[in-house]
């Protein structure tokens, strides 16, 4: 029988956290979420969202109506989801959203799932990912986070402060896990630094209410520019060594293209 | 006088032959043009209820005791059940009964197709039933699936011979012919997505049945569950009062409604079975996919000479092979035409009909082709369009019973004269062009239909029968209808309908063929029941006395009325045409395509009810739009397992996709079909959509798509090879 | 038990802890004007408000709305904007048509005369089969009407 807690202070205990729900309830109702606890954070967990600071409790509606994030994590809410999935879903949430790599969804024994093969690799991988894709070739679905990479936000949890890239991961045969959160660690903020610009380009399959085929956010920090794109690995891909290191499958590699253009569209923005 | 007559009858563009009942049809037409009510644009009277929630559709009834049912379907394309143990979901809290292959024909253990049902339990929730489901002990024995069509067709694998039509010479006609275009189109699986998903819930009364199903065709269940269940078929009551959508989809009892029946039957309860949507994305049909290898040639001087087509059908494992030839068979005049149609039989779920099902994909085919000979010939595509307009059925020989395309075209040159001004928006990464596609399809409806009309003392009347509006605004045109031909106002008219046992037959609600099926019916009972007013008064010696006065005299009596549908015209075809002008806007670096803005042409013979009218035409255009751009139901290629079965991976447009859309209709009444003249417009408006897209590409880009949905990688593909096409032609005089 | 509040009523519900608020409105409280499309918060017939917000109540668990005021479209009957959809056309089956007049309810209650691109920003959440956009679009513009 599940049972819903709610959380009184920073220490979770044993259970699943769920906030806005999008995630969570859709996955443990088609079964691919097992839990026995559910831990209602949403009394513990910041919402305020400023320039520099935004809590992992703001939902993506507030951060879209703010004037004073930075655009590219503003528009990376807009374009994102629905309007109702913006109105329930928290950042914290958006940040650990799973896959929508439909074999993974459909709960094919993948190697995210434990299993010995990626589906996609000879299957159906027209969205998948075109860099880090020799292992699980799942793409990352989050705008924000490929925005709040490209911003260069640092995370602060209950118990650490990271860059937060590196709370993602590309899931390796030894640790399939595609973020490096801990058991019961807790998301609180993510702090910015000045940017002088940004800007975040989607490129879906419908004019809104869609997952990006390729996102790229770019911001311009002290003069340097960083690029990061959404729905092209299996996490928020940092583009160190541009678009030329990318290794499409034979059905995916128009995302390149894609991607090269977007990416120059949000270059001359930031110039 | 009743007669009894034989004559056809054309549902989806298949023809039958019928024996019918029909009283002498003498009303005469009323002349061209909006009247009183008819014509008018009126806002739905069911509208209230619907818009509050208050309109019960099959998925919120709930009637006592009622049970709920999960069902175990095949998870594999092809796959033997090699063992199936009911106990443990019996065991469960909550279940009632279990069934499996052998209980009844719709469930199976050899499995041909993901989704084929297999098992199913019943229990006090839906929780429940869905655990019970989870615990039966399946095992299947999984087999290589065959999905490839071409490699079906080779093999012979198909759902009938293939079918083959040919007039003229083509040989001969390709030979007169100054250029040859030829291309090969695909067209992927779409499916329907109701909103209200499939669902039935059954129960025994008596040495009965009463079925509440979502349905577009009350009678067709009927006769479907009496044949299945071996009852006569007034033992069976078929109720649909509000269903949420069909699409071509609902016109047939299906697998859940004799699970339903089978459970009903052996727990003595009401037991619902409703598709999940999932189940919805594997089991409820689809529009297939199909391929098109196509040739025209024409002189020089734009005159069509030939043309062939060879079309697959990857029809799934059940269903029909649609008439993706349709359009290239009759809607230009061409002397020569030859296709062949090949209908594969596949291991993956059946075809039903989708709103014009062939005509919508063959349509794409035929008039990308033409607009790609247009451009080789460098004769306007309007023109090249007007010049091989079919003046009669080029099939069958037959005169049209009315046919205002040429007036569709020349109200669409108002929209076709933008492109010149829309093509100068243009900059070097948005190009803008604008394309057109002609329509042809059927509409015509058909007898048998019939309608009672009820006048109480209060002047007010109810129109009965036993049809459905699945949402096309039907009780609001039979209203319209009866309202102007009683000469009463229309909120004076109440339509009840939707219940197999409160009223006659009634046509079923697809192809197009509600308002001219039932409209003809619902205004002869009318008339019927005008004819007995006006008796009356004459007898009473006031024959100009109003009909509030003659009636008010009643009290209790009422008059009846009754009409039916009187006969199509005998060896006319009935058709509708139209044409639509689309205006796009392609991102050359990222393969976006917007559309704009479409205009739509159509010729439907009279329109009932304007309002609603723009409203199917909309939403036709719409649908074609996702179609065209970003629906697309995928299977795995290796496993051949359906991979899109939620509405976040299948793309249907939101509001935020939808162009501005300009609706016009010619509303010339047809003269020699009925004493209304109107025909259907459910289905029109999504035919042409899909090709005036790509047109309007090719007039933006040069890029010639081939292949449905336009996606990113479809339009960059294209893109790419209208670069390098244009890079040879320009390259080629640098090398000299 | 759960205490919920809807339409300005208060319940005492039933339901197991994983109940979504569609469930105990539809199933429990017999409120069916809210429709369950595809039950996996993709398509927004089951668009309800939550203190004011649109949410999608097939994917919201019902224990976690209480203390909050649910309003359903039994709750919103005589909101300008369902005359508004009846006398534009606005709905064709009708199935999404509560779901797109709680939406429409919470965009015009922040924003009362909304452009174009705000109406398309905030309706793109409920999808409707029939194609009735054009005409929802119109109902929002002219609510006031």
């Amino acid at each position: 029988m599940l049972e819903l807690r709610r959380a009184s202070n920073l220490d979770l205990g044993a259970g699943t956290p769920i906030h806005g729900g999008t995630e969570v309830v859709p996955q443990l109702r088609s079964g691919l979420l097992r839990t026995d606890t559910l831990v209602d954070v949403r009394s513990i967990v910041p919402r305020g969202v400023a320039s520099d600071r935004i809590g992992a409790g703001a939902t993506l509606r507030e951060i879209e109506q703010s004037g004073e994030v930075p655009e590219a994590l503003r528009d990376a809410c807009r374009l994102a989801a629905s309007p109702q999935l913006r109105a329930m879903g928290s950042l914290g949430g958006n940040l650990l959203q799973s896959t929508r790599c439909w074999y993974w969804r459909l709960n094919w024994p993948c190697r995210l799932h434990g299993g010995d093969e990626c589906f996609a690799q000879a299957g159906e991988h027209g969205e998948h990912a075109i860099f880090a894709n020799d292992y699980c070739a799942s793409a990352h679905p989050s705008d924000v986070a490929a925005a709040l990479v490209a911003l260069d936000a640092t995370l602060r949890t209950e118990r650490r402060e990271l860059e937060l890239v590196d709370l993602f991961r590309v899931p390796t045969e030894d640790d399939r896990r595609a973020t490096t959160l801990e058991e019961g660690e807790l998301m609180l903020d993510v702090s910015l630094p000045p940017v002088e610009k940004s800007v975040y380009l989607k490129a879906m399959d419908r004019k809104r209410w869609a997952f990006p085929i390729v996102g790229v956010a770019g911001a311009r920090i002290q003069g340097e520019i960083r690029i990061a794109l959404a729905g092209v690995a299996p996490m928020p891909w940092l583009l160190e060594d541009g678009l030329d290191t990318a290794t499409p499958l034979p059905r995916n590699a128009y995302k390149v293209e894609l991607a090269a253009a977007l990416v120059k569209r949000a270059r001359a923005a930031l110039a | 006088m009743a007669r009894l007559i034989r004559t056809e009858k054309e549902v989806e563009g298949r023809y039958e032959e019928v024996w019918i009942v029909v009283e002498e049809d003498a009303l005469e037409q009323w002349p061209a043009g909006p009247r009183r009510i008819v014509g008018q644009p009126a806002a739905r009277i069911d509208g209230r209820e619907r818009a509050t929630g208050q309109a019960v559709y099959t998925a919120d009834l709930a009637l006592p005791g009622m049970l709920h049912t999960a069902v175990l379907r095949s998870p594999h394309p092809r796959a033997r059940v090699t063992h199936l143990d009911l106990a443990p979901a019996l065991a469960l809290p909550g279940v009632h009964a279990a069934i499996g292959p052998g209980d009844i024909p719709q469930l199976v253990d050899e499995c041909n197709y993901q989704g084929v049902a297999v098992a199913a339990v019943c229990a006090d929730t839906l929780a429940e039933a869905r655990a019970a489901v989870r615990a039966i002990d399946a095992r299947f024995d999984v087999l290589e699936p065959l999905l490839d069509p071409d490699e079906a067709v080779a093999r012979g694998h198909l759902l009938a011979e293939p079918r083959v039509r040919s007039r003229g010479d083509v040989e001969r006609g390709f030979a007169d012919a100054d250029v040859v275009v030829e291309a090969e189109f695909r067209t992927q699986v779409v499916l329907h997505n109701s909103l209200e998903t499939h669902q039935a819930i059954v129960e025994w009364v008596g040495d009965g049945v009463d079925v509440n199903i979502s349905t577009q065709y009350i009678w067709g269940i009927r006769d479907g569950v009496a044949e299945g269940l071996g009852l006569p078929p007034d033992k069976v009551r078929v109720v649909c009062h509000y269903m949420g959508g069909g699409f071509g989809s609902k016109n047939s009892p299906d697998d859940y409604t004799f699970i339903a029946a089978e459970l009903a039957r052996r727990t003595q309860r009401a037991v619902k079975c409703a598709l999940t949507r999932r189940e919805e994305h594997t089991a409820a049909g689809n529009r297939n996919a199909t391929i098109q290898r196509l040739r025209i040639g024409a002189r020089s001087d734009g005159t069509l000479t030939a043309m062939s087509g060879e079309f697959v059908n990857a029809v799934g494992w059940g269903g029909w092979s649609s008439s993706t030839e349709g359009p290239m068979q009759m809607l230009y005049a061409c002397p020569n035409v030859s296709t062949t149609t090949h209908g594969a039989k596949l291991n993956l779920p059946p075809m039903k009909a989708f709103r014009a099902p062939g005509f919508v994909e063959g349509t794409f085919g035929l008039e990308a082709l033409l607009d790609e000979l247009a451009a080789k010939l460098d004769i306007d595509p309007l023109e090249l369009r007007r010049l091989n307009h079919a003046d009669q059925d080029e099939v069958e020989g037959r005169a049209y019973s009315g046919k205002n395309l040429l007036e569709c075209y020349r109200r669409a040159e108002a929209h076709w004269n933008r492109r010149h001004e829309v093509r100068s928006r243009s900059t070097d990464v948005v190009k803008r062009g604008v394309g057109m596609a002609s329509q042809i399809w059927y509409g015509g409806g058909g007898p048998p239909s019939y309608a009672w009309v009820r006048v109480g003392s209060d002047g007010r009347a109810a129109v009965v029968t036993a049809m459905q509006d699945i949402g096309t605004g039907t009780r609001t045109a039979m209203a319209q209808i009866a309202a102007e031909e009683l000469g009463i106002p229309l909120d004076h008219v109440t339509v009840s309908l939707g219940d197999s046992a409160r009223g006659p037959y009634a046509a079923i609600s697809a192809g197009s063929s509600t308002t001219p099926s039932m409209g003809p019916a619902v205004r002869a009972a009318a008339a019927d029941a005008r004819r007995q007013i006006d008796e009356i008064a004459e007898q009473r010696g006031t024959p100009d006395a109003p009909l509030a006065e003659i009636v008010a005299l009643l009290e209790d009596a009422q008059i009846l009325g009754k009409g039916a549908r009187g006969p199509n015209p005998t060896g006319m075809q009935v058709l509708t045409f139209g044409v639509q002008v689309v205006e796009v806007a392609v991102d050359v670096e990222t393969g976006e395509v917007t559309v704009e803005r479409v205009a739509a042409v159509h010729d439907v013979g009279r329109v009932i009810n304007p309002l609603g009218a723009s409203s199917q035409i909309e939403g036709g255009i719409i649908q074609g739009i996702g179609h065209t751009l970003s629906e697309e139901r995928l299977h795995d290629r290796v496993t051949g397992r359906l991979l899109t079965t939620t509405l976040e991976s299948y793309r249907m447009p939101t509001i935020a996709d939808v162009p501005e859309i300009v609706s016009e209709l010619v509303d010339e009444p047809d003269p020699h079909l009925t004493n209304l003249g109107s025909k259907g417009l459910g289905e029109p408006p999504i035919v042409p959509i899909a090709a005036a897209i790509a047109n309007a590409i090719r007039d933006a880009t040069g890029a010639d798509v081939r292949r449905l949905p336009i996606s990113r990688e479809e339009m960059l593909r294209a893109l790419r090879e209208a670069a390098a096409r244009e890079k040879e032609r320009v390259g080629a005089p640098a090398r000299v | 038990m759960t205490q919920l509040s809807v339409n300005g009523h208060d319940y005492a519900v039933h339901g197991d802890v994983g109940t979504t608020l569609a469930e105990t409105l539809r199933d429990e409280l017999a409120l069916t004007g809210t429709k369950v499309a595809c039950a996996e918060g993709h398509c927004g017939a089951c668009t309800v408000l939550v203190d004011g917000t649109p949410v999608l109540s097939c994917i919201t668990l019902v224990h976690t709305v209480e203390g909050s005021e649910v309003t359903t479209i039994e709750g919103l009957r005589d909101h300008p904007l369902v005359d508004a959809f009846v006398r534009t056309d606005a709905l064709q089956c009708g199935f999404c048509t509560p779901g797109q007049i709680v939406s429409a309810v919470a965009l015009v209650s922040r924003t009362p005369d909304p452009s174009s691109d705000e109406i398309k920003h905030a309706m793109a959440g409920n999808i409707c089969r029939c194609g009735a956009y054009p005409k929802i679009e119109e109902a929002i513009r002219t609510w006031r009407d």
